[in-house]
Parts: C-alpha cells; structure tokens; sequence
C-alpha cells in the first residue's frame, strides 16, 4: 500500500511546473492518407455517374450537373441565372407549392441552378427525394405566373445591387477581364431582365438540361448496385439533344493599369480589387504551381504576404486576399478587401508592390515550406466531407487529369520550386497590367489618377456600364469633318484638300490579320477606285474565306459557307453614304445622318465624337481633338442574333503620296480580337477589278 | 420462429436507419478548474482542438464594450514563448488552420491540425491561456484591424446594424444592450491596464473549457493536457505568475511582500522558501470572481417603434419579441415554431410574404437564444414598390393566425422531420462536434445533450408550439424597426 503512494508522489511532480514551456513540441510521424477510389460508370443515355461511397451519416446527396460550355447571352444576359432559379416552380406533375411541400415534409434540401440540380436527404428518404429531383430535371414546366415573380424578384435585386459594395466590386471585374460575347463578361442590368421571357427561358432550359455529356455525383450512404438501379430507375427516361462544348476565348488583356471607379454614395470603405485574366486552364501543369503562388501572395493563409503587410503590419484592414480562378471556360487573378477611405490609395500602392515583387524574385524558402505544409494540410482536412472525393472525380474527368492526379497531389505539391513560382508568376502575373477596380465614396477618386497609365479614371455603374462623361463640343460637325480632312490630306485649306484628293483615282491597301483564336495570319486586300468600285477578299493560307464587291450601284457579298449573297437595297444605300477615300468629305451629299455628339476621353485622349447612321447601323467615331485624326470607331448594327457592336482603335498613321492612312488598327467582335497591319498602300497603281469580282 | 426472427431483423435494420450515429466522449476537470472533454474518432486523420473561455460582451464593463471581441484579435498575437505574428504561423506551416469567434455569451478558439500535430495544438492554446502577449504593439495593430473588421461588416454593409439597434432597443439594464463589436470609442480610451485586468480575470482555465475531438488517443491525449494544462496555476497564483514574468524585482516584492528571487520558473508551484509557498497556496486557493450579469425578465415596455436611415435602396423591416434564454424548455417548441414559420420554401412566411402576396424581396423570422435572454426577430426587404407597412400587416397576420390555431398535422411532421434530418447532419465534422460538447457542457451543464436534444424538439406538442406562440409573440411589446434609404446626398454624408 505504502509502494504504491509512493509510485503516486512520484508522478505529482510531472504534473507541477517541471517542465520547459519554450520547448516546442515535435510532430509523431505523419498520418497516411487515404483517398477511396470514386466509381464511376456511363449510363445509355449518355449521363457519367460519379458515386463515393459513404456510410458514415444515413444520408446521400444526388448532384445532377449538366455537361454544356455557357454561352453568351447578350441581349438576354441573366437568362441563365433566372433559368436556374425557376427550374423548382413546378413540373407537369407537380405546383410549386406541392414540391416545397413534399421537398420539406422529408427535410430534403433541393436546389437548382443555371447549370444543375441538387438533392440530398437522409437515406430513408431517398426515393421520396429522388422523384422530386427527377421530376424537377426532367419536366420543369416555367408557369407564367411564376416566370413574372421571378423577374419581379429580380428587378427588386438589382435595386438593391446598388447599395452592395461586392456585388458592384464583382460586376466592374466582369467587365473589366472578360469582353463583350464572352459569358463571364455579362451582367445583368434592368434592361437584359426585361428582354427575359417565358419562351427563352424554356429554349435555354430544354437545350441544357440534357442527359448527353452530364454529370451525376452520388455521395453517401449507398452502394454502386443501389446507385445503378435507382438511376435507371429515375433517369433512364431522360431525353435531350448533345451538349453543347466549345471552346471560349481568353479575357482581355490591358495595355497599361486601368483604373475603374464604381461609385457607392456613404461608402465609409473601398472595396478594392486588382485584377487581370490569365490564359491557364485547370488541367495545366501550372495550375497547381499558380495555386502555391497565390497562397504565398494572399491565400488563405494569416501568414500570406498580403495578409501580413496590409492588416498585421499596417492594420489598413480587416482582412486582404487574392484568388486565382481557373475554371476550363476563362480565368483570372484578383487581389484585394475592404480598406478605409483614407488609405485607399496606399493600400492599392502596397498590393501592386506585392504583385510586383512576386513576379520580380524568388520566394523565400520559409514561404515555400509554410504554404505547401499548410496546402497538404488543407487537402487532408477537405478529404473529411465525403463530397471531396466525388468533386476529384468530376474535376479528374470533367479537365482530363491523370487518373492518379489526387493520389499524387501530395508528391506534385512537395516537388513544386521556388524557380517553378517565378516561372508563373512571370508567365501569368501582369503587375503593369492590371484592372484596378475601387467601389467607394466618391472623395477618394482623386487619389487614384496616379495609378491609371492614361490618369483617365473610367467610372462604371453598378452593373459595369461605362458611365460616359461627354462635354458639349466647341465646333461643328461640318468644321470637325473639315478639320479631319486637312488632316489626313496634310494640305492647309479644304481647296487645296479636295484638288489632292482627286488626284487619286485608285487605292490598293494590303493588310495581315492576326487573332487568338486562329493559329495562321489572314491576308486582306481592299480596292477603291474613283469610278466607285469598293472590293475587299479575305484570304487565309492562300484560300479565298469571304470577299465583297461593289460597283457603286449594285454588288455582292460572298463567303466560304454561304456562297454569294447580293446586296440588299438598304446594304447599297448604306454603301453608297460611305463611299470616298475620305467618306467624311461626301456625307453631306450621300445623305448620311450625322451630328457632333460632344468630346469625350477614348483611349486616354480627348475627342470629338461623331454619331452617323447609314441606314444600316449606327456608328460612334472618335477624333482627336488634338489632330483630328480618327482614333476609334463603335459601330452597332442589329443582327438576327441581337445587337451587335464592333468596336476598332486605330493606333498609328503612314503617310503615302502625302495622304495619311491607318496603319494599325485592332478590331473586336464579340469575343474575337483582330490585330490589323497594314502591310502596303499603292495609289494610282493599275487594278483589275475582274480579279476581285 | 424463422419467421419471428426475420421481423426482428427488419426491425433492427429498420431502426439503425433512425438510429443517429452515438458521439462517445469523456470529460473531466482538472485541479486548476479546467474543463476537458474528449471525442475519438479516426475516419480522417485530423484533430480539432478548441478553447472555450466563458466570456463575452455581456461580461464587459459599459465604458469598456468591444473588450471580449477585441481580445479574440489579440490573442493571436502570441505569448512569452511565441513571437508576435509567429501563433499562426505555427498553425499553418504545420498544415493546419485557425481561427475564433466571439459572442454575447462566449469566446471559442480552436486550431484544426493534421493528427500528428496534437500536441502542438495543446501546447499553442496552453500558451494563449497562461501568458499571453498583451502589450501596447498588439494592441495598437489589433484597435485599427477591429475598427476595419466594424467598418466592414456593419457600417458599409446594408441593414447590417439592425442587430445593434435591436438588442440596444431590448434590453435597457441587462448588457446584452450592446453587441460584441462594441465602441470603437471604448477601445481607444482603454488603457494597456484596462486590456491587462481583463486577461487576467476572464482567461483563467476555471473559466475554460478544452474540447478535442478527431484522430486522437485519449490516454495519450490526457498526458498532454496534464503535461501542458495541469501545470497552469490555479485561482489568482495564476496572476501571480503572470507578474513572475512581468514585473521587475522590485515592483513583485512591492506587491506581493515575497522576494521574486524566492521563485523559480521551473518549479513555480512548488518554491521551497516558507513565505513563497504560502503565497502560492493561498492564491491557489483564492478562486477569481468573474463577473458575470443575472438572467434577465425586462421586456419591452409596450411597442417601441422607429425608423433608421442606411445606405440602402429597398426599405425593410424589423420586428422584435423576447423570448426566454436558451436553455428554457419553452426554446424547442419556439425553435420549432419559429421552422412553421420560416423553415424552408414551403414555410408560411414565405409562401405568403414573398411568393403569394410578393411584397417582400426577403421575408424570414429566427429564434435567436442566449444565456440569458433570447429574442425572435422578424424580418423583411420590401419588394421593389411595396409598403413596409403591408408587410407589417402580413407578419401579424402569420402571428395571429400561429397564436389562434394549431399548427397542421403535416405541417408537425414536416418540422419533425427536418429535427430529424438536421440532428443526424449536425455532427458531420469533428470541429463542429468539438464546438457543441463544448457548448453543451457551458450552457446547459450536460455535453451529453450531443445525443439526446433530439428527443426535446422530438417530445414538442402542436398545443404547445401554439402554447409558446401566444405567449412570447406578445403584440403589446415588442420592437418594430423600420429601414429606410438616406438621401444619397454627398453633403449629407459630410455631416456624419
């Protein structure tokens, strides 16, 4: 008895103070981790189940996500998105209120959206769930009524956008990275809501919400068998055409930073967002070496660059962040928070410095080590949601990753260099570059010229609609016309201009093409002729792809696909009020509408803005006030697909025979981008129209 | 009798269906007053470890709110033994993740690490509790983070100070009268002293609850807690060794009449001069008063209604009732209540206010349960052109209707039901198993309440859903918040 007091009093004093507290404790060997395989199989009408396994929890979720690339909206942007809200107001069988009804008597949760449709409910009730969300995919029927309350509900939503500092900040990054066709650079405003109707909604539903190229991820308490008879049972019906998958261009990139200000009345904070697109899709190589880099400059980490220096260090915040998103159909990089009025200015100075520096030298190794410990240790906490392993399937096959990618995660982690992060960072990383997007108080705009290569802020509204500050111009349309012709003619009176002018009687213009999404340059030839002959071919890789003819009073278009199509009367008349060397010079007669609309900043110069309609479409030119030279040209016509703009900047004049011609112009349209240069201009040289009819 | 067996068999496999998964845990307190309690499970090689100290806003001194909240922030900034900013670091380049969060009612720590890593985990918030840093650097860094995080999440955030203006609206005496975020006027004319009392009266271990739960081993576990835990002092020696460390020779003699020389670091507990060791043993034994308010009956005094002008572009609105604190019994048939009501897209209030009537953008109500008091909020974003003033009709009309008649059979199953589904979701994660033990234990006294509160909600009545409603959803006293848009007018704004 006494021994065994004594082997007690022996233990006391592990327990009082004898023991030193600085020594930090060491890990024990690490835990191995373990990923269950996924199975996955194809059912007949084309879906790809993606089941994992769980039976920790009586419960199972069924993520049905369908398989189409999103397509741009235009005119209609929102469809997707209030698609996606109304795909649970009702079924042929069932009213909305008897599927809220039957969805909440089993505590299901049910969700929909523009791309998918979502369930989960406790085993026992997996049949009951399953028929609701069969029912939903398969038969969503969009009643009238309830198609009017959601776009109500939307209108109300966008009012309130206005006062949503984030919700502005993410509408400006939209705008600012990805271009007009692309369909992460819609936003939804008053006027796409209300061009949303009943008819494309139902268009767009049934055409992507299609069994061919989807997805369905099963988690939880269910085996393959049961997965297999229960999708047969409540999916084998499920008809529809292919998806839809193309590939989507990249995002814009900027020349220069470009400051974007969104105003938010009252605001004591500006959001701040610092943000480029990035040409990287998820199944790169670098994906994972961009996601290292990130988390060094401003992931999730406390210890992040951007974290340390904006809050630890200069408490200009509450928090300061970057992501990257890299998603198969465009990416981006965006850095930023919320920082007090007064330093908003220094907080865009520092997170520009930590661009900068990440891209200009090496990582330390301690940030090296700190972020690949603390990824592999996000990795292994994620592997605790039985979803994670089924959302490693679907990326496995949805971005055509190595089969072992996750089994190996770990391995690619650990092998990642400090000389493979700057390698990205200088691939990726645009420090020069970049969208510089403030939501704030107006009384901080004044701060932020310094960082605009231009110094002409570009204020946007909340749903990324540029906000255009035109003041009255100072001269006529007519003087402004005169002016340009003087310019381009290089001649002192409009006489002398007119008598250089006819001197010319006919023009060949040679041009080379380029554009992203082609891998081969394209050869352009254009002819004019003082008799009235316009022509233009197209060729690429010496094939003829489209030409136009047109002999001042009747001609052509014709095109590989569509063969030849003649010119309506409108698309003559159009012609005949552009026709010229100078076209400016003949609008007067040609009955071209025209009016000087005032002076704006384009481009970061001060211009005269012309508006003319030919009866065709409807065109904004802009003219330096400087020179008067043309700098760019908004043309916007109406098509059967809806409204469409074509926007060209002119960026550099040759002069031949004394004439000046563009010589460089970039032209976009939707998502294509062309970089146009000149490659000859011949005045009065012989042509043979016959070449080109 | 094959037969008989088959039945028995269906009912066991039937019942395992129902049968939620049992959350084992053990629990004990340590001599220095310390809660511990501990759940082993190895699906996923990872530990949660968490710190609940029992304090909050409503421990502050009026002149001094945002004190609790604002600790939350400093005591990431380190302790005698880790380096300003080094606390996280440890965290993260060992691959796990940290964070807190602060309430009226509590203060709750916790690190999420690879299971290797647990003792770390132990030792980090061993460190926190017993000393640490809480100087005039962090203080000046963590006052401008605070004012941002305020800056951010209320006053640029619309209708987000409907919380303050409510509880400021509630309760009169009880401090539930402001809300964690405080003054930023308090924080600026607190002292380094002011920061330095708090610590020592609230972050003490009989204040504190330790709550693991993961891949661990809980004999293993325990060697640890004693190793890095048990050592801390206990009642106000705790303080005694803070001023060990703290105080100059000279300063500790003068307080304390002992020579500091008479201590050692090492073996602080157990100093063998006479004088140091009746020190020590009476401080041990002088148990830290924390103050903490009574639970709380004031009401509101008839109906109290006002506007506030936001940066906002829809009106919405506000309406308040106070309901018991959360451990009352009348909470789980208010809870369930409060699910008719607002529980899902086929609640009433939403089929009603936002689809049906469509004068509300956004249309709920919640039970909103403390330690001392709790309130049911009402609340509403007007549609695009309609009326609060609808809306305020339509909500009495739901209150009527919910305090006059029963609530359908189908509607009771459907929120049984989602109990049902809720309970079994609720534990899914380790961390969140850590948190409610924790909280179990701290508010109603039972950790065991991880397994049974189902039964509570489970043995609710439709008489008594009706029951709580006439009583708490009381007409003649309450709080009805109107918001309205400012005039967005930039000379305005200057005034502010």
């Amino acid at each position: 008895m006494k021994a065994y007091f004594f082997a007690i009093a022996l233990l006391l004093p592990a327990i009082s103070f004898a023991q030193d507290r600085s020594i930090r404790p060491q890990a024990k060997a690490a835990p191995t981790i373990n990923i269950e395989d996924s199975e996955v199989f194809k059912t007949d009408n084309g879906i790809t189940v993606i089941l994992s396994e769980n039976h920790k929890l009586p419960r199972v979720s069924f993520n049905a996500v369908m398989g189409s690339t999103p397509e741009a909206e235009g005119s209609l942007a929102g469809l997707s998105e209030i698609t996606g809200s109304l795909i649970l107001s009702g079924t042929d069988q069932r009213t909305k209120d008897e599927l809220d009804n039957e969805k909440d008597y089993i505590g299901a949760s049910l969700s929909a959206d523009n791309n998918s449709v979502y369930m989960s409910c406790l085993t026992k009730h997996l049949e009951t769930g399953l028929s609701l969300m069969s029912d939903a995919l398969m038969n969503a029927n969009f009643p009238q009524e309830e198609v009017d309350r959601i776009i109500k509900q939307n209108e109300s939503a966008l009012i309130s956008a206005k006062s949503d500092a984030g919700t502005m900040a993410s509408n400006a990054r939209s705008v600012a990275n990805f271009p007009k066709g692309h369909p992460y650079g819609e936003v939804m405003t008053e006027e796409t809501l209300a061009n949303i109707n009943r008819e494309a909604i139902v268009e767009y539903y049934e055409k992507t919400f299609t069994p061919e190229g989807s997805y369905m991820v099963v988690v939880g308490d269910i085996t393959k068998e049961e997965v297999k008879a229960i999708v047969e049972k409540y999916f084998a019906s499920w008809q529809g055409p292919a998806s839809n998958k193309v590939e989507l261009g990249s995002g814009q990139f900027n020349n220069g930073n470009r400051v974007i200000f969104v105003k938010k009345p009252g605001a004591v904070q500006s959001v701040i967002s610092v943000t480029f697109p990035m040409n990287v899709k998820p199944g790169d190589p670098d994906y994972l070496k961009l996601n290292v880099l990130n988390e060094i400059l401003g992931g999730g980490v406390f210890g992040s660059r951007l974290m340390q220096n904006l809050r630890e260090d200069k408490a200009y915040t509450y928090g300061c962040r970057s992501s990257v998103r890299i998603t198969e159909n465009g990416s981006y990089f965006a850095a930023g928070g919320n920082f007090r009025n007064e330093v908003t200015d220094s907080a865009i100075t520092e997170i520009l410095y930590e661009i900068e520096q990440i891209t200009d030298d090496y990582v330390k190794d301690a940030e090296i080590n700190l972020t690949k410990s603390s990824m592999a240790g996000g990795f292994a906490r994620s592997l605790e949601r039985p979803s994670t392993v089924a959302r490693f399937a679907l990326n496995i096959i949805k971005n055509d990753l190595p089969k072992d990618y996750y089994q190996t995660y770990l391995k690619q982690l650990e092998a990642i260099t400090k000389d493979d992060l700057l390698m990205v960072a200088q691939k990726y990383f645009t420090p020069k570059n970049c969208n510089i997007i403030v939501v704030g108080n107006e009384e901080v705009i004044d701060r932020l010229k310094q960082f605009d290569a231009d110094g002409e802020i570009e204020k946007l509204d909340a749903f990324g609609r540029t906000i255009k500050e035109t003041i009255p111009a100072d001269i006529s349309a007519d003087q402004l016309i005169e002016n340009h012709v003087l310019t381009m003619t290089q001649m002192p009176n409009m006489k002398k201009a007119k008598k250089a002018l006819k001197k010319v009687k006919t023009m060949k213009q040679t041009m080379e093409m380029t554009t992203a999404q082609m891998p081969f340059p394209m050869k352009s030839t254009r002819i004019w002729t003082a008799a009235g002959v316009q022509a233009e071919k197209m060729e690429a890789q010496g094939m003829k792809i489209q030409s136009s003819y047109f002999d001042g009073e009747a001609g052509y278009t014709s095109n590989m696909q569509t063969g030849k199509t003649d010119l309506t009367e409108e698309e003559i008349s159009a012609k005949k009020k552009t026709s010229g060397l100078i076209p400016e010079l003949n609008y007067a007669e040609t009955g071209m509408e025209y009016e000087i609309i005032g002076i704006e900043m384009k481009n970061g110069v001060e211009c005269y803005v012309m508006k003319t309609n030919d009866g065709e479409s409807e065109s904004y030119d802009y003219y330096s006030k400087e020179d008067f030279k043309k700098v760019a040209v908004l043309t916007i016509s109406q098509t059967e697909e809806g409204t469409q703009e074509v926007a060209t900047t002119i960026s550099n004049y040759t002069e031949s025979d004394g004439i000046l011609f563009p010589s460089e112009m970039n032209i976009s349209v939707g998502q294509a981008a062309f970089d146009v240069k000149v490659t000859s201009i011949e005045l009065n040289g012989k042509i043979d129209t016959a070449l080109y009819k | 009798m094959k037969q008989i067996t088959l039945a028995v068999l269906t009912l066991l496999l039937g019942s395992t269906a129902f049968a939620q998964r049992k959350i084992d845990y053990v629990e004990y307190d340590l001599p220095n007053g310390l809660h511990v309690i501990l759940h082993e499970e190895h699906a996923t090689p990872i530990v949660a470890v968490s710190v609940l100290y029992h304090v909050g806003s409503k421990n502050e001194n009026p002149d001094r709110t945002g004190f609790a909240h604002f600790f939350e922030h400093l005591l990431f900034e380190g302790s005698a033994n880790i380096d300003r900013g080094e606390y996280s670091e440890l965290v993260e380049k060992n691959g796990g993740t940290l964070n807190a969060n602060t309430s009226q009612d509590r203060t709750f720590y916790y690190e999420i690490l690879p299971s290797n890593q647990l003792e770390l985990g132990i030792w980090l918030e061993s460190e926190r509790m017993l000393h640490a840093r809480v100087d005039s650097i962090g203080i000046e860094t963590q006052r401008s983070v605070v004012k941002e995080e305020k800056r951010q999440r209320v006053d640029n955030q619309p209708y987000a100070s409907f919380i303050t203006e409510t509880f400021m609206r509630m309760f009169k005496e009880h401090p539930y009268n402001w809300v964690p975020i405080g003054s930023m006027d308090h924080l600026d004319a607190a002292q380094e002293a002011d920061y330095v009392n708090f610590y020592r009266t609230f972050y003490v271990p009989a204040n504190a609850t330790l709550s693991i739960a993961g891949d661990i081993d809980v004999e293993e576990t325990k060697k640890w807690i004693d190793k890095y835990f048990a050592t801390i002092p206990k009642g106000e020696a705790i303080n005694l060794y803070r001023d060990y460390e703290n105080l100059t020779a000279e300063e500790f003699s003068a307080k304390y009449g002992v020579e500091k020389s008479n201590f050692k670091k090492e073996s602080f507990t157990t100093p063998t001069d006479a004088k140091a060791k009746a020190l020590i043993k009476k401080l041990s034994n002088t148990a830290i008063d924390i103050p903490r308010p009574e639970k709380t009956d004031e009401r509101p005094d008839g109906v109290i209604q006002d506007v506030v002008y936001d940066n906002i572009q829809l009106p919405a609105i506000f309406m308040s009732y106070r309901f018991p604190d959360q451990t009352h019994e009348d909470m789980y048939a208010l809870q369930m209540m409060n699910d008719v009501l607002s529980g899902g897209s086929s609640s009433r209030i939403n089929k009603n206010l936002v689809e049906k009537q469509q004068i509300a953008q956004f249309a709920f109500s919640f039970a909103y349960g403390l330690e001392d008091a709790g309130m049911g909020i009402f609340a509403a974003i007007a549609a695009k052109d309609q009326s609060l003033e609808d809306i305020q009709k339509a909500f009495d009309e739901q209150i009527e209707r919910i305090s006059n008649e029963l609530i359908t059979k189908e509607e009771f199953e459907k929120i049984r039901n989602q109990y049902e589904n809720n309970f079994i979701s609720s534990n899914s994660t380790i961390a969140g198993i850590a948190e409610n033990l924790a909280d179990y234990h701290v508010y109603y006294g039972d950790a065991d309440l991880v397994n049974t509160e189902l039964q509570k909600y489970l043995s609710v009545t439709r008489e008594d859903i009706q029951r709580v409603a006439k009583k708490y959803l009381t007409q003649d006293s309450r709080i009805i918040l109107h918001y309205l848009p400012k005039e967005s007018d930039d000379s305005e704004q200057d005034k502010n």
